[in-house]
């Protein structure tokens, strides 16, 4: 068997196989370093540059160590990509067999169950989601995988989802008259008998904290665990070692109630009945808000009187509604799982008012129509650091931006780890000459009204000169839609705006238009790769920190600040740095890759805290002069116009 | 009365840069790591704007956050780059570009200045001394490799 520095060497495996491939010292580095973690049960923690090769260089030791690994990335795309088109061409590549999963959350897969529930007796009536239903009729007879992505006539967003796939709420699990062709059961056995199984964050941690029940088996299985896009791993770590009660969640179990009332205990109208006033009552704490969606501190709402009067009433609903279900147990499937249900949904309401818990923060949001409340510990630390101390395996940690200026601790603190080898590679592009990083005169200050004609005029200037070609990445969507709505008069060029399609819309819009300009917010300042002369230019609004109002935040910096800590030099400062980074990352994808990043907002040169944000971004060249990054500009635009 | 010390410089260029711009940054970063707040006074707004982007351009370890005037937090920064006729605030320590002596260079402890290698401009550098000595400053003369590289 072939080791990792054999693999990769000139005459090696991956350059015989694999068309272009050019052995780089410090990929080599990484999958060294990767195979030794395997080899020792070791923690590793990587920030691998851009065009570093980072994939290649945890694939090949994972394979070749012959161990059954997990690998988890940041998304269901990362995970298609790196199922569908890495994974097959380093297993070809070294030859190995060794069985594969790709392996996604349990949204993404037909349920049988619900599917035939919609069945004759359908509470459906909207003409769309009609339509969607029987497409996913048809579909559903002929598919090997339940997997709906595969149904490409389907949007993304398609409202008929909720109603054939599953949630760990209305899953029937074992109970199901369906288990036994489960997609999403054959999928996990599959990932069982797999050596390596591919998976994302949001499934990794929900198994992990036990929040999703059935997959429990899978983790505890792996001897090697890879976190790709690890930046991610804190937040979502966090978010599923807390607690979530949302009223939907509330609403959908009413209607579920109403659905096995109508369909077969047709003899149980009380259970329609307190179904409805649950939906009343969790509607009417919704009311008690203001309109427009919000986040804020929980706590302090629940020293409102007509708040705390409404969570009483809810809980004595809920508790009503626990009562008539345990009457029925027994005579339904579906029944006895809306009587777990309502018992989870009354012990997490208990613990998402209880006002006196120190170490977590309580907090909520509100949709148009919904509220959220959350529960969030301030710290996982230690709770992460012990689920993978015990038993011990290989935990590697890799990402583009895990560096604060050249500290990984920010990133180990958070997750407790305490004990992990750490190594930083630099990308291998020659960033002095590819790139122009400018941060223009004479800005107004970042929350100046006058900001936004500024940002106007920059943009405009920029479009002309790079001749669209470029991603215009917003701190918040007020701006983003203000300058969204200013531009149409100043420029011809195509302008896409994040929210008016689907992110994966938009971008085939913007690859196909040539001179487009692509104006979005937070899901794009990530994970999107577009290569040579289709972007030649990113300019970013505002430093990205988080909101101040953000109540977790908050919640945090207070914690921080307790324990004697410096709050925007711990927290907010490397938040902050990893977000640039990520959004700066969009613009050079590639060694011949050349363009502009413009970042308005000049506390990046008054600010001390500017030395991190710069020393944290690759080495490109700083100018002040924005006719010097005009000209650069224009200067590709030639290059690229040249035969 | 202020300390001034002016450097006399024997070379045009230094680093490929304009020598009195290129020590004027190296003075800076000086004062900023003293932690003493300063300001440097420019001849004209385009120079000022040459200032700007070769501290802008200092490797990220010498990091000076600085801003012109017109730019900047309302309590400014540690380095504020003028120009003759444009308003500036208290600092105490002046690095002066400009050929004419500033106005109110009675209100800085300490106040740098150059003698370049060019003729014209030594000249008026004389000329400068002259005015300090005459307005009862402390004067005091160093070669130019007395500044600490960055």
């Amino acid at each position: 068997m072939p080791t990792t520095r054999k693999a990769f060497a000139k005459d090696g495996a991956l350059a015989t196989a694999i068309q272009g491939f050019a052995p780089r010292e410090a990929q080599i580095q990484m999958a060294e370093a990767v195979e030794q973690a395997i080899a020792k049960k070791g923690q590793l923690v990587v920030e691998a540059g851009t065009g570093t090769g980072k994939t290649f260089a945890y694939l090949v030791p994972s394979l070749l160590s012959g161990k059954k690994v997990i690998l988890s990335t940041g998304t269901k795309n990362l995970q298609e990509q790196l199922y569908h088109r890495d994974l097959p061409l380093v297993k070809k590549a070294l030859a190995m067999g060794g069985k594969t999963q790709l392996l996604k959350g349990r949204a993404n897969y037909l349920c049988i169950h619900r599917l035939a529930q919609h069945g004759g007796n359908s509470t459906l009536v909207d003409k769309t989601v009609l339509h969607e239903l029987t497409l996913v009729r048809e579909w559903a007879s002929s598919t090997k995988t339940g997997d709906m992505g595969e149904l490409r006539s389907l949007p993304e967003d398609a409202r008929v989802l909720p109603f054939v796939t599953s949630t760990v709420d209305n899953c029937l699990g074992k109970d199901c008259p369906n288990y036994e062709d489960c997609y999403l059961v054959k999928a996990r056995r599959n990932a069982m008998d797999a050596d390596l199984v591919v998976v994302n964050h949001h499934l990794f941690f929900a198994d992990m904290a036990l929040k999703d029940t059935g997959f429990g088996e899978l983790i505890p299985e792996a001897d090697v665990i890879v976190f790709d896009e690890a930046h991610q791993i804190p937040e979502i770590a966090s978010e599923y070692f807390g607690e979530a009660l949302s009223s939907r969640q509330l609403q959908d179990l009413a209607t579920d109630m109403d659905l096995v009332y109508r369909t077969s205990l047709k003899d149980a109208q009380q259970l329609s009945k307190v179904a409805e006033k649950l939906k009343m009552i969790a509607m009417d704490l919704r009311l008690l808000f203001p309109e427009t969606p919000q986040r804020g501190n929980w706590r302090e709402q629940l020293l409102r009187d007509e708040v705390d009067a409404q969570v009483q009433k809810l809980k004595e609903t809920l508790e009503l509604v626990y009562e008539v279900l345990k009457l029925h147990l027994g005579r339904d499937k579906d029944l006895d799982n809306l009587y777990e249900r309502a018992a989870e949904a009354r012990s997490k309401l208990n613990k998402l008012t209880d006002k006196d818990k120190l170490g977590i923060s309580l907090w909520y949001e509100t949709t148009p129509r919904h509220i959220v409340l959350h529960l969030t510990p301030l710290s996982i630390a230690g709770r992460f650091a012990e689920m993978i101390a015990e038993p011990r395996r290989s935990w590697i940690f890799t990402s583009a931006t895990l560096l604060v200026g050249d500290g990984f601790e920010h990133f180990t603190r958070r997750l407790g780890l305490n004990d992990a080898a750490t190594l930083a590679l630099d990308s291998p592009f020659d960033y002095p000459s590819q790139a122009i990083l400018c941060v223009p005169r004479y800005l107004p200050e970042p929350s100046a009204f006058t900001m936004k004609a500024t940002l106007a005029d920059i943009a405009v200037k920029l479009i002309n000169a790079s001749k669209g070609r470029c991603f215009l990445l917003f701190t918040s969507h007020a701006m983003m839609n203000d300058i969204a709505a200013m531009l149409p008069e100043r420029i011809t060029n195509p302008i896409l705006v994040q929210g008016t399609t689907s992110k994966r819309a938009l971008l085939e819009a913007y690859m196909d238009d040539g001179d487009a300009v692509l104006l979005g917010t937070g899901a794009f300042w990530e994970g999107v790769d577009v290569r040579g002369e289709h972007l030649v230019c990113v300019l970013i609004d505002k430093l990205p920190f988080a909101s101040p109002d953000d109540p977790l935040l908050q919640a945090r910096i207070e914690d921080c600040r307790k324990r004697g800590g410096n709050p925007f030099a711990q927290i907010q400062i490397p938040q902050a740095v990893i977000t640039l980074k990520q959004g700066a990352g969009r613009l050079i994808r590639d060694a011949s890759d050349k363009g502009v990043l413009v970042i308005c907002d000049n506390r990046l040169v008054t600010r001390d805290y500017g030395k991190t944000f710069i020393s944290s971004l690759p080495d490109m060249r700083r100018t002040r002069t924005l006719d010097e990054a005009l000209a650069f500009l224009e200067h590709i635009s030639q290059e690229s116009s040249e035969p | 009365m202020a300390e001034v010390i002016f450097y006399l410089l024997d070379e045009e260029q230094n680093d490929a840069q304009p020598a009195p711009l290129a020590l004027a940054c190296r003075l800076a970063a000086q004062a900023y790591r003293s932690k003493q707040a300063c300001l440097v006074l420019c001849e004209d707004k385009q120079q000022a704007e040459a200032v700007d982007e070769l501290l802008w351009q200092l490797p990220v370890d010498a990091f000076v956050p600085h801003n012109l005037t017109g730019e900047g937090p309302p309590k400014g920064t540690p380095v504020e780059i003028a120009w003759q006729g444009s308003s500036r605030s208290n600092k105490p320590v002046l690095i002066n570009l400009a050929s004419q002596l500033p106005e109110g260079h009675q209100r800085f402890k300490r106040i740098f200045d150059f003698v370049p290698a060019d003729d014209q401009q030594k000249q008026q550098a004389r000329e400068r001394y002259k005015q300090y000595r005459g307005a009862g400053h402390q004067l005091d003369t160093r070669p130019a490799n007395s500044i600490e590289e960055n």
